[in-house]
């Protein structure tokens, strides 16, 4: 899942897919905006088929976490 | 033709565009659904006949929720009875909502059941409310009315006239004290901003709604504008899916903010080696013509961008406090470093560099707050904006930048930096607390109390303020979250009251 993460993120920011880690935080160590992160949560619906509660999402802080949410979703 | 109220432009829209539809929204995966004119007004009379049932009529009517039919109904049926309504923003901690709900005397609450809990806590907080209706209960229960069945009560709908001199919307806006203030805007504040100026925009045009809707600019330009000119406004269900439904509704047009128009940006910037009608086809649809940028400045470089792509971008300026529009670009009158030539119903005049403008979209005042209202209006009329710039020998105006300490994010969000510091300061570890914008985010430069830290037993300063900040950041929306720390080591430098030196 980090790798198909990674390859949705570089899509928003510029940053090397390699430094994406778990405990990367989207705003302050990648620097999303906060549209382009709820634009990356519609792309992330798409590529894993998933349908994305947008209050529960728009509090996910970092890669890590919001790898916890897509696997309880998807269960 | 001008409106002076709001009745008046639904009304008008429903007598030429009845049978067609007005809004359009989804309802599941790619499903649209449509409500035409007719059910607009009718649903809202219905709405408002209810209210005045419920012995409501005149009263104030809080409204959170996003965007949605239901949504609209609650506003044009309380707004349509002399009632006023107070759009609340929906992203708000639950606290923070009841302090507003209780501060601008609401005795109703419509509320969308994704914010059950706010309808929950205001039961306990809101002393005032005496009557809260669910957006999407079928049935009412011990917690709520329902809104679906007040409509079909109400069958009898309602025929009265406001005054355009009436309150009728009183929305929050950040301000510089950190407590958000609530600008009361009349029937005439609103209605007459939406249509005095015609934009040569062709009815049955598609609009795209994807601003939020307690939002000034979206509920003036996307809503009641988007009416007046018997457009079809859709419904965007979420931020995260702009760029899918932008292909599922395939709009003509769309209200923007900046942080919005950058992000398209880039995404035509990675794409420019491919030939451009295939990537405007792809990124925005066939048929979008223009994009309205409001909301905060925007770079004209994205303008010219966009053009190469056949897409206008019309720059606009306006704030709460006007309704909100203050001047636009138009299609066949626009400058790309300038902010466009006034709206016909207002006057501005420049003292001091600060930009001041008077009209009949200049609001009453800020709600129970004579000290605010006193800074911000003169007694003969004038709204100091906190913008400086001029006006061009062209009538054209330009902005150099803010007076006040208020940030104006990207994405068009007004965020108070002292409300923010306010709650950092909470902690002790956190002695003075400046907040500022750079270079597009949020920035806090905390000053910590190292005598507290010493006694605590706190050796990682910057790791225990990244804390704070995190648990700052876990409640907040995502515009008002702090995105950098920056530790201080010394004190901040004073002004004689002892104030921090923000410059």
């Amino acid at each position: 899942m980090l790798e198909k993460l990674r390859e949705i993120i570089v899509n928003y920011v510029e940053a090397d897919p390699e430094a994406i880690v778990p405990e990367s935080r989207f705003v302050e160590d990648l620097g999303f905006t906060s549209f382009d992160f709820m634009s990356m949560l519609g792309e992330i619906e798409e590529a894993f088929d998933l349908e994305v509660e947008q209050r529960e999402a728009a509090g996910l802080r970092t890669v890590g976490e919001a790898m916890e949410y897509l696997s309880r979703i998807s269960d | 033709m001008v409106c002076n109220t709001i009745r008046e432009i639904l009304v008008q829209a429903q007598e030429r565009f009845g049978g067609q539809d007005a809004i359009r929204y989804k309802t599941g995966k790619d499903c649209i659904e449509s409500k035409t004119y007719t059910q607009l007004r009718e649903d809202s009379e219905h709405f408002s006949g209810a209210l005045k049932a419920m012995g409501m009529q005149g009263k104030h009517v809080a409204i959170v929720g996003m965007t949605s039919y239901h949504w609209l109904v609650a506003y044009f049926g309380t707004v349509n009875c002399s009632s006023v309504a107070v759009p609340l923003d929906v992203a708000l901690p639950a606290e923070e909502l009841c302090e507003l709900i209780d501060r601008s005397d609401a005795s109703v609450l419509v509320y969308d059941e994704i914010r059950a809990d706010v309808a929950a806590l205001a039961k306990q907080k809101c002393p005032k409310l005496q009557k809260v209706i669910s957006m999407q209960k079928e049935e009412p229960d011990s917690e709520a009315d329902a809104m679906q069945r007040l409509l079909e009560e109400s069958a009898c709908g309602f025929d009265a006239w406001a005054n355009p001199e009436d309150l009728c919307t009183i929305l929050f806006t950040s301000g510089t004290t950190g407590k958000s203030k609530g600008v009361m805007l009349t029937q005439r504040n609103l209605a007459e901003n939406a249509t005095c100026l015609d934009m040569r925009i062709p009815s049955r045009t598609v609009i795209l709604s994807v601003l939020p809707i307690h939002h000034a600019y979206c509920l003036s330009m996307d809503i009641l504008k988007g009416i007046s000119l018997g457009s079809i406004i859709c419904i965007n269900d979420s931020i995260m899916r702009i760029a899918k439904n932008i292909k599922l509704f395939g709009p003509d047009m769309i209200l923007m903010v900046p942080m919005m128009i950058e992000s398209f940006a880039k995404k035509l910037e990675d794409a420019a080696a491919l030939p451009p009608e295939i990537v405007k086809k792809e990124v925005f649809g066939e048929r979008l013509h223009t994009i309205c940028s409001g909301g905060a400045y925007l770079d004209p470089v994205w303008i010219a961008l966009f053009e190469k792509y056949g897409i206008t971008i019309l720059q606009g300026y306006g704030m709460t406090e006007c309704a909100p529009v203050i001047s636009t670009n138009l299609d066949w009158n626009r400058k790309p470093n300038s902010v466009g030539k006034l709206m016909p119903n207002c006057l501005a005049k420049v003292v001091e560099e600060e930009i001041w403008v008077k009209g009949s979209s200049v609001m009453q005042g800020y709600y129970k707050m004579q000290k605010e209202t006193a800074e911000a209006l003169t007694e003969d009329g004038w709204l100091k904006t906190g913008d400086l710039g001029y006006v061009d020998e062209d009538g054209f105006l330009f902005l150099t930048g803010r007076k006040k300490n208020l940030i104006i994010t990207k994405n068009g969000e007004n965020v108070s930096p002292e409300e923010i510091e306010n709650k950092l300061s909470r902690h002790r570890l956190a002695q003075e607390v400046l907040v500022r914008e750079r270079e597009g985010v949020i920035e806090a430069e905390i000053f910590p109390d190292l005598e507290y830290a010493s006694k605590q037993g706190i050796s990682d300063l910057e790791a225990s303020l990244q804390e704070l900040v995190d648990a700052y950041n876990q409640d907040a929306p995502l515009y008002k979250r702090v995105a950098k720390l920056t530790v201080r080591e010394q004190e901040f430098e004073k002004t004689a009251a002892r104030k921090i030196k923000r410059h």
